[in-house]
C-alpha cells in the first residue's frame, strides 16, 4: 500500500466532512435559504370589496408588476372585519383565474339545455337582446319581463329594468332566505333587521341563536364579534336540531324537534311574563298589546312546549330564567336563512316579541339601530309607473317585499301564465336552479320563455338553457355601485374597484347596463359618462371624492350613538308608533295577531326531515368550482344520527342516495354518522351536485338539497318558501332501507304542493315607500 | 434572545379554515397538502350529550425537534429565535423528517420534491408582518409573539393564562404552539390529536448512536492505518511519489 502525503491530507478532509454532515449543526446559518415568497413580488395593494359571498368584506388585492393578482388579504381598516378574511375571501383569486369562466358573449345554437353556443361580439349580443326586449315589450308589455338580480353588480342593470318599466324584479334573498324574519321584525318594531344583523355582541351578556350557525354560516365581521363575546364570557343558548359549531360553544344546547321553535318561543315568553322577569318598564313605556300577549301565553307553559319540542321542561325554564337574568343585554339573533316551514313570518314575530320582552331592541347589548348613509342617487330619468306585479308581493302575500320580490311567485306566474304571461327572464349572478326550490318547475317555466338572458361569471346550470350569455367581469376586475353599510356602529361606505384588468372579453356590469340602456332608448337614465364620475357623485354626500378614498377603499360616517334615547318617548315606525306585541295590522289581514304554534307535517315513519345549511368554505351554490375551495370540500355529506345509523346498519363514510316523499332520488352522497343531529332529521350542506358539465370541478359532486325540494309550504304573510318540509329515506344499492312498519309515502304529500295555492288576483299595490332592492344578499 | 411561539384559543376558533386557505395562498401549498390544517366540530358523546372542539394544528417549532436529527443533509435546523426551518437548497426530499415529526406537520411538496412546513411565515416576519394565518383568523383566535418578551401577547397567554402544550407519553419535545380551551375541549384534543410516536426514531437513533461512532471509529482507524503506513514508508526510507 502506497500513499502520498497529499493523498493522506485529502482523505483526512473527506473524513472530517463526513463528520460534519453527521453532526447536523455546522451548516446553520451558512447559507441564505430561498423562500420564494411571492409577497416580495407585490408592487401594489389595491383595496376593494369581496364578492365571494354577499357580505362584501374589505380586501387588499396584492398585484405584481405584470398586473397579476398574487393573493388577497383583508383590508385592515375595514370597520367590521379589521383585516380578516374567511376561507372563501382568501381563495377569491381562483375565481378570476378559473379556467371555466365565461369568456365571450355566447348565443345558443342547440336546444335549450344542450349547452351549444356560438361566440358572438358584444355588439351582436346586445343588439339581439335589446331587439328582443323591445319586441316583447310591445307585444306583452314591460311587465312580461322578469329580472333575477343578485349583488350590487346587478344594480345598474336593475336601473335599466326599472326604466324599461317592469315591476317583476325578484331576488332569492327574500323568499328563500331572510324575508320572513324581516317581515316579523318590521311588524313588531317597524323596522326590518337588515344586514349585517345589528347585534351588539360587544356588550351582550347572553346570545340566543335559533338555527343560527355562526362559524359555518360565516360573515367574518360577525364571526369576530361572536368569538370576542365568547372570550369575554358572554353566555350562549343555541336552539338547533343539529350540534352546530356554535352549539359546541354554547352553555345550553337545545336539540329541538325540527319545526317546533315557535312553541319554545311562546313557552319562554310564558316564563318571562309569569315569573315577572321581563323588562316591565320597557314594555310599559314602548309596547302595546301586553295584556293580550299575557293572556295568549297563559296556557303555553314549558310543560306544554316540552311535549311538542321534545325538550325537558326544566331546561326551557332554566334558559328562560337566564334571559330574565341578563336582560336587556341579551342578543337574540334574528336568524339569516329562515325559510323553513311556511309559518316563518310568525316565528320571526315570536322572536321579535321575545326581544321586546327582554327590552333589548335599541339598547346596548341587544340590537342596535342603523342609520341612513347620505350617498345621493345620481340624477336619472323618471321611471314609468310599473304595471301590476306577477309575483304576488304586496297582494297575495301582503307583506312580501316589493323591493326584493318573490322569486317563486314569479316562477309560478311564468309557469302558469297567471296573472299574465312572462316572456323573458334576465338572470343576473343568480343560480336559479340551485337557489329556488322545485327546479323542475323552474325548468318548465324557462321553457315558456321567448328569451332567457344569463349574465354571469361562470357557466352555472341555467347557462345551459340561456338564449344569450353575457360574460361579466369578476368582482376583482370592475367598479360597482357604492356599497353602503348602515348596520354598523359607525356606518360606512366602501368602494369596489378593479384589482386586475378584465380577463377575456368580460365586461363590468355598469358597462353592460349602460350599453343596454343606450339601445333601449334609456340614455337619460345613465347621464354619467364614466363610472368614476358616477361614484364621485354618490360619494359627494360623504364629503369625499373617489380619488381620495381609492387608497383606503372605505369612508366612515359617524352618526352618533346607535341606541334609542328612552328618556324621551320613542316613536317606532309601526302603525301605532309602539312596539306591537299584538298586531292589529295582522288581524285586519286575517292573520293571527299574536303568533300561535302551527305544527308542521310530521315525519312519516321510515323517513327523515331533510335539513340543510352552510359551510364556511362555500357560498350557496356559487363557489363549488373554485379550485382551492373545491379542494377543501369537493362534495357534501349527509349527517345522520349515530344511534339511528346503528339500527339501520349504516356506516360512516359509505355512499348512499336519498329518496324524497315524491320519489325523487338524489345523487350519491357520503354518510356522516354523528351524535350531533336529532334522530328525526338528516342534514346536508347546500349547493352541491351542480349539473352544468361546463363546471369541471363542481359537476356532479355530492347531492343537491334543492333537487330534493319538490315540495314547499309557502308562508302566507311573506310568500317565502318553507323548504324544510321535505322528507327523505335512505337508499342503498338501489333499495330503500326499510324500517318496520314504514311504507312509501310517494304521492301522499303532493296535495299540499299546489292544493293550497292561494288564488291569484291582481292588485296594483300602492307605493308606500320607494321600493328598492337592498344590496344585502342572503 | 427570542423564542417565537403561537397560542391558539380553541374557545374562539370556529374552525372556518380561513387560516389554512390564507397559508395556502401565501405559500402556494398544493391542494391535498397543508402547512396548517383545521378540523371543524370534532364531536364526542351520544345525542343529546355532545361535546366538541375545533382543532387547528401546524408545525410546533419544538424545543427539541425530533425532525432535526434524522435529516441527512442538515437542511432542517433550528434558528436562534427557536423556529425550525428547512433550507430547501439542502433538502433532498428523503422524507425522514416527515416520518419523524410526531405531529405530522411536514410534507414533501410534490411540485418541488422538497420538504415543506410552517416556518411561522419567516419572510412575512422579516417585513414586519404577522404570520398569514394570524392576520386573517376570523375569530381572532391565533396569537403570535416572543415568549422571552414579558410584554408580548403570547407571554401573557402562556404564563398568566396557562396555555397548554400538546404533549403526551409519545412525544414530549416542547412544542411551541400552545392551546387555550375549555377543559372539555382540551380533553377531546388529548384524546384525538395528541402526538404519535416518532416513526423514524430507530434510524434516527442509529444515525446518532450507532452510525456516528462507527464512522468515527472507521475514520479514526483509516487515519491511524494510513498514518502507520505513511510512517512505515518513511521508516523504510522509500521516497513518496509526489505527483
Amino acid at each position: 500500500m502506497s500513499i502520498t502525503r497529499r493523498e493522506f491530507l485529502k482523505r483526512g478532509t473527506l473524513a472530517a466532512g463526513a463528520i460534519t454532515l453527521l453532526s447536523n449543526t455546522k451548516l446553520k446559518g451558512m447559507k441564505k435559504y430561498p423562500t420564494g415568497w411571492k409577497g416580495r413580488e407585490r408592487v401594489q395593494e389595491i383595496p376593494s370589496i369581496c364578492e365571494m359571498c354577499f357580505w362584501r368584506c374589505g380586501i387588499l388585492g396584492n398585484v405584481d408588476k405584470h398586473g397579476k393578482l398574487l393573493k388577497i388579504d383583508g383590508n385592515p381598516i375595514h370597520p367590521l372585519t379589521h383585516g380578516r378574511l374567511c376561507a372563501r375571501g382568501n381563495a377569491g383569486h381562483k375565481l378570476a383565474y378559473d379556467p371555466d369562466r365565461l369568456k365571450y358573449p355566447l348565443m345558443r345554437v342547440g336546444k335549450r339545455g344542450e349547452g351549444k353556443f356560438k361566440r358572438v361580439s358584444w355588439e351582436e349580443a346586445l343588439d339581439f337582446m335589446t331587439d328582443k326586449l323591445k319586441k316583447i315589450k310591445s307585444e306583452y308589455g314591460a311587465e312580461s319581463i322578469g329580472f333575477f338580480p343578485h349583488g350590487i353588480q346587478a344594480r345598474f342593470f336593475e336601473h335599466v329594468m326599472k326604466g324599461f318599466g317592469t315591476p317583476n324584479i325578484v331576488e332569492p334573498a327574500f323568499a328563500q332566505c331572510r324575508g320572513s324574519r324581516d317581515v316579523g321584525y318590521k311588524l313588531t318594531f317597524g323596522n326590518s333587521v337588515g344586514s349585517p344583523e345589528p347585534l351588539d355582541f360587544e356588550n351582550t351578556d347572553l346570545m340566543v341563536f335559533i338555527g343560527t350557525h355562526i362559524g359555518e354560516n360565516v360573515f367574518t365581521g360577525q364571526n369576530l364579534q361572536f368569538a370576542e363575546a365568547i372570550s369575554r364570557g358572554a353566555k350562549l343558548i343555541v336552539v338547533d336540531p343539529r350540534f352546530s359549531v356554535a352549539a359546541g360553544k354554547a352553555d345550553y344546547w337545545l336539540p329541538i324537534k325540527p319545526g317546533t321553535d315557535t312553541a319554545l318561543l311562546l313557552a319562554w315568553m310564558h316564563v318571562l311574563i309569569y315569573e315577572n322577569t321581563y323588562d316591565k318598564k320597557y314594555i310599559e313605556q314602548n309596547a302595546i298589546g301586553f295584556n293580550e300577549l299575557k293572556k295568549h301565553v297563559k296556557d303555553l307553559t314549558p310543560e306544554w312546549a316540552s311535549k311538542i319540542t321534545g325538550l325537558p321542561a326544566d331546561l326551557i325554564v332554566e334558559t328562560a330564567r337566564e334571559m330574565g337574568k341578563y336582560f336587556p343585554k341579551v342578543g337574540v339573533h334574528p336568524g339569516r336563512h329562515v325559510a323553513w316551514y311556511g309559518n316563518d313570518s310568525q316565528r320571526g314575530r315570536a322572536m321579535a316579541i321575545l326581544t321586546a320582552l327582554l327590552g333589548s331592541y335599541g339598547r346596548p347589548g341587544g340590537i342596535y339601530l342603523s342609520s341612513k348613509i347620505p350617498a345621493p342617487k345620481y340624477p336619472s330619468g323618471k321611471n314609468p309607473k310599473p304595471g301590476p306585479r306577477a309575483d304576488g308581493a304586496g297582494s297575495i302575500y301582503p307583506f312580501g317585499s316589493r323591493g326584493l320580490g318573490i322569486t317563486n311567485g314569479l316562477v309560478d306566474a311564468t309557469y302558469s301564465e297567471d296573472p299574465y304571461p312572462i316572456k323573458a327572464w334576465i338572470v343576473y349572478s343568480q343560480n336559479v336552479l340551485q337557489s329556488i326550490p322545485d327546479p323542475w318547475k323552474t325548468k318548465e317555466a324557462i321553457n315558456k320563455l321567448d328569451l332567457l338572458v344569463v349574465v354571469d361569471v361562470l357557466p352555472m346550470e341555467q347557462f345551459l338553457y340561456a338564449d344569450l350569455v353575457l360574460p361579466e367581469a369578476t368582482y376583482l376586475e370592475r367598479y360597482d355601485d357604492l356599497y353602503t353599510v348602515k348596520n354598523a356602529k359607525i356606518p360606512f361606505a366602501a368602494i369596489r374597484q378593479p384589482v386586475i384588468d378584465p380577463l377575456y372579453e368580460s365586461k363590468p356590469g355598469w358597462w353592460i347596463a349602460k350599453e343596454t340602456a343606450k339601445r333601449l332608448g334609456l340614455e337619460e337614465h345613465f347621464q354619467w359618462d364614466t363610472i368614476e364620475e358616477y361614484l364621485d357623485y354618490r360619494l359627494s354626500g360623504l364629503g369625499v371624492t373617489l380619488k381620495e378614498i381609492q387608497a383606503s377603499g372605505i369612508v366612515e360616517y359617524d352618526k352618533g350613538t346607535p341606541y334609542y334615547d328612552f328618556s324621551k318617548p320613542v316613536k317606532f315606525k309601526t302603525a301605532s308608533g309602539k312596539i306591537e306585541l299584538y298586531s292589529k295590522t295582522l288581524k285586519d289581514y286575517g292573520f293571527d295577531p299574536i303568533p300561535v304554534y302551527e305544527p308542521t307535517d310530521d315525519v312519516p315513519k321510515g323517513y327523515f326531515r331533510l335539513t340543510y345549511g352552510r359551510s364556511p368554505v362555500h357560498s350557496f351554490a356559487r363557489s363549488q368550482n373554485n379550485e382551492i375551495l373545491h379542494g377543501y370540500m369537493p362534495e357534501n355529506e349527509l349527517w345522520i344520527n349515530k344511534q339511528v345509523a346503528k339500527k339501520l346498519n349504516l356506516l360512516d363514510g359509505e355512499y348512499i342516495q336519498v329518496e324524497n316523499q315524491d320519489g325523487i332520488i338524489s345523487s350519491e352522497i357520503r354518510l356522516k354518522v354523528t351524535p350531533g343531529i336529532h334522530p328525526e332529521a338528516v342534514y346536508m350542506v347546500h349547493g352541491f351536485d351542480q349539473k352544468s358539465p361546463f363546471l369541471e370541478l363542481a359537476y356532479k359532486h355530492g347531492a343537491s338539497d334543492t333537487y330534493l325540494m319538490s315540495r314547499v309550504v309557502v308562508d302566507p304573510l311573506s310568500g317565502g318558501t318553507g323548504m324544510r318540509v321535505n322528507f327523505v329515506r335512505i337508499v342503498k344499492n338501489g333499495e330503500p332501507i326499510m324500517i318496520d312498519g314504514a311504507v312509501s309515502v310517494v304521492s301522499q304529500f303532493k296535495k299540499t304542493k299546489k292544493g293550497d295555492a292561494p288564488k291569484r288576483h291582481i292588485i296594483v299595490p300602492e307605493v308606500h315607500e320607494e321600493a328598492e332592492a337592498s344590496d344585502e344578499g342572503c | 434572545m427570542s423564542r417565537y411561539a403561537m397560542v391558539i384559543d380553541l374557545r374562539k376558533c370556529v374552525g372556518c379554515d380561513a387560516c389554512t386557505v390564507a397559508c395556502r395562498t401565501e405559500w402556494d401549498v398544493p391542494i391535498g397538502h397543508s402547512r396548517t390544517w383545521v378540523e371543524q366540530n370534532v364531536m364526542v358523546g351520544e345525542f343529546p350529550n355532545v361535546n366538541a372542539t375545533n382543532w387547528v394544528a401546524q408545525c410546533n417549532h419544538c424545543d427539541e425537534p425530533s425532525c432535526i436529527p434524522p435529516c441527512p443533509t442538515g437542511a432542517t435546523f433550528q434558528k436562534k429565535d427557536g423556529s425550525v426551518v428547512v433550507d430547501t437548497e439542502l433538502c433532498i426530499g428523503c422524507g425522514f423528517c416527515v416520518e419523524a415529526c410526531p405531529y405530522d406537520a411536514r410534507y414533501v411538496n410534490p411540485l418541488t420534491n422538497k420538504v415543506d412546513k410552517c416556518d411561522f411565515c419567516e419572510a412575512r416576519l422579516g417585513e414586519g408582518l404577522l404570520p398569514a394565518c394570524v392576520t386573517t383568523c376570523t375569530g381572532n383566535a391565533k396569537f403570535f409573539g416572543d415568549l422571552e418578551d414579558r410584554n408580548s401577547v403570547v407571554y401573557k397567554k402562556v404564563y398568566r393564562e396557562g396555555a397548554w402544550r400538546n404533549e403526551n407519553e409519545n412525544a414530549s419535545i416542547g412544542p411551541n404552539v400552545y392551546y387555550l380551551g375549555t377543559p372539555e375541549q382540551l380533553e377531546i384534543v388529548k384524546e384525538k390529536f395528541g402526538p404519535r410516536q416518532s416513526r423514524m426514531a430507530t434510524p434516527a437513533e442509529m444515525w446518532k448512536d450507532v452510525i456516528k461512532p462507527l464512522v468515527f471509529t472507521a475514520v479514526a482507524a483509516t487515519f491511524a492505518g494510513q498514518a502507520v503506513a505513511f510512517f512505515e514508508q518513511l521508516r523504510k526510507g522509500e521516497e513518496p511519489i509526489d505527483e
